[in-house]
């Protein structure tokens, strides 16, 4: 009963939100980078221009930049990505779940890297290695990511330029709620910066399925 | 340009082995399932029957048909169940550090209702990691894993289709691993058979050093 009650607040809170960063809450450096990250939401437009640094969101430890709100149960997050800087070729762009700020939490996300590699990648407990799950490269582009969370079930969808979402696939995690939710961006370099517009941003809680009577 | 040369030194090995099947060495089940699994070979065609709760989690139970080998290869195989069984009975092309019941792996397989999976251990005992893909049901697949360094790709094609690269993830082995076919029931009792045909295994050629 009071996980039930709980559930609806955030539905509420979810749609009350019109912050500083419109569908996020905060906006911070993970990891200590050289150069400072930022973000800019532009309420008339909806559009986040998020400007990372860091070496990367890899291996045991994180340097990038994150907008993000908490969140519990279930969810779907959609964005489109696109590039505005050069930089290195595995610079990435990311909707992510992550368990908490600090450099080596535990996290999945949906990336999307500048070359047009997407690839499912997750650290399963804090301070181990990252997994990823890589796919076909097929070039730089504007992308729309979109990922789902049902239960432990993480699913993803993918398309370049304005081609239907198309689905990746699934897999699972074990992160729990409430979880940070949001966009960040990695310059894979500590020495540069990658500055990436996210428009047709869309953060929804998903009713979390009734538990079945056994 | 770069210079892999592979060579098929295993297909005709097929041949002048007998008793054990073809370019395999070895057949055993892994993590002793309730049900004894099987492997025979003959006329180019693999048979395997394998039980076993699953390849999952911390530790794994299936028939297992292998072979030793180093570096990067490539492994393809065209594999249908037979019967009934599990939704998630699985089988499929299996890189292994060893026979441990919790060894570190990474397999390509398809599952009994046709979805494809990749998944990994990336260490003893540790939980099992897996992607799987959309799919539209059970049939025949040809399937395809290709070790390059630290990276394992999927290839994967379904009822005589083109073969199409899928995804790839990284697992760190020592060498020499344990390459071959796997086949799990996902359950304790009962055991299901899959039939690989056309398969080959094929090792890439150390690289010449680069001239100056």
């Amino acid at each position: 009963m009071r996980k039930l009650l709980f559930i609806t607040l955030l539905a509420i809170s979810a749609l009350a939100q019109a912050g500083k960063f419109g569908s996020f809450t905060n906006s911070d450096d993970v990891g200590a980078s050289v150069l400072k990250g930022a973000a800019d939401f532009d309420s008339s437009t909806g559009n986040y221009k998020v400007t990372g640094s860091g070496t990367d969101i890899w291996g045991k430890s994180d340097q990038f930049h994150y907008v993000w709100r908490e969140m519990s149960g279930n969810f779907a997050v959609s964005a489109k990505a696109k590039f505005l800087t050069d930089g290195l070729t595995h610079r990435k762009a990311v909707i992510m779940l992550r368990k908490s700020l600090e450099p080596d939490s535990p996290f999945i996300h949906l990336a999307i890297h500048a070359d047009g590699t997407p690839a499912v990648q997750f650290r399963n407990t804090k301070a181990d290695n990252t997994n990823t799950v890589d796919f076909p490269v097929e070039g730089p582009g504007v992308w729309r990511l979109k990922l789902v969370r049902q239960n432990t079930t993480i699913t993803v969808w993918i398309a370049k330029g304005n081609e239907p979402l198309r689905e990746l696939g699934h897999t699972s995690t074990q992160l729990g709620s409430p979880v940070l939710v949001g966009l960040g961006v990695s310059s894979h370099s500590q020495a540069a910066t990658n500055t990436v517009l996210f428009s047709d941003v869309s953060v929804e809680q998903l009713q979390t399925p009734a538990p079945t009577r056994r | 340009m770069r210079q892999i040369l592979f060579f098929c030194l295993l297909s005709t090995s097929a041949f002048s082995q007998s008793g054990m099947p073809g370019v395999f060495s070895s057949a055993r089940d892994v993590g002793s399932p309730a049900l004894k699994g099987s492997a025979e070979f003959s006329e180019g065609q693999y048979r395997v029957t394998g039980a076993g709760a699953n390849i999952w989690a911390k530790q794994d139970q299936f028939q297992f048909v292998w072979r030793e080998m180093s570096e990067n290869f490539t492994v393809t195989a065209t594999m249908r169940f037979l019967g009934q069984g599990a939704e998630h009975r699985k089988a499929g092309i299996m890189v292994r550090q060893s026979l441990d019941t919790d060894a570190t792996y990474a397999d390509v397989v398809i599952h009994g209702n046709g979805m494809p999976g990749l998944q990994w251990r990336s260490k003893p005992g540790e939980d099992t990691n897996a992607f799987d893909f959309p799919f539209d049901g059970p049939g025949t697949f040809t399937i395809k894993l290709v070790r390059t360094g630290v990276r394992i790709f999927m290839y994967m094609a379904k009822s005589g289709n083109q073969l199409k690269e899928i995804a790839h993830t990284e697992v760190s082995f020592q060498n020499p691993v344990l390459v071959g076919l796997a086949v799990c029931s996902h359950q304790a009792d009962a055991s299901d058979t899959v039939i690989f045909s056309d398969v080959s295994v094929e090792a890439e050629a150390p690289l010449k050093p680069k001239s100056p």
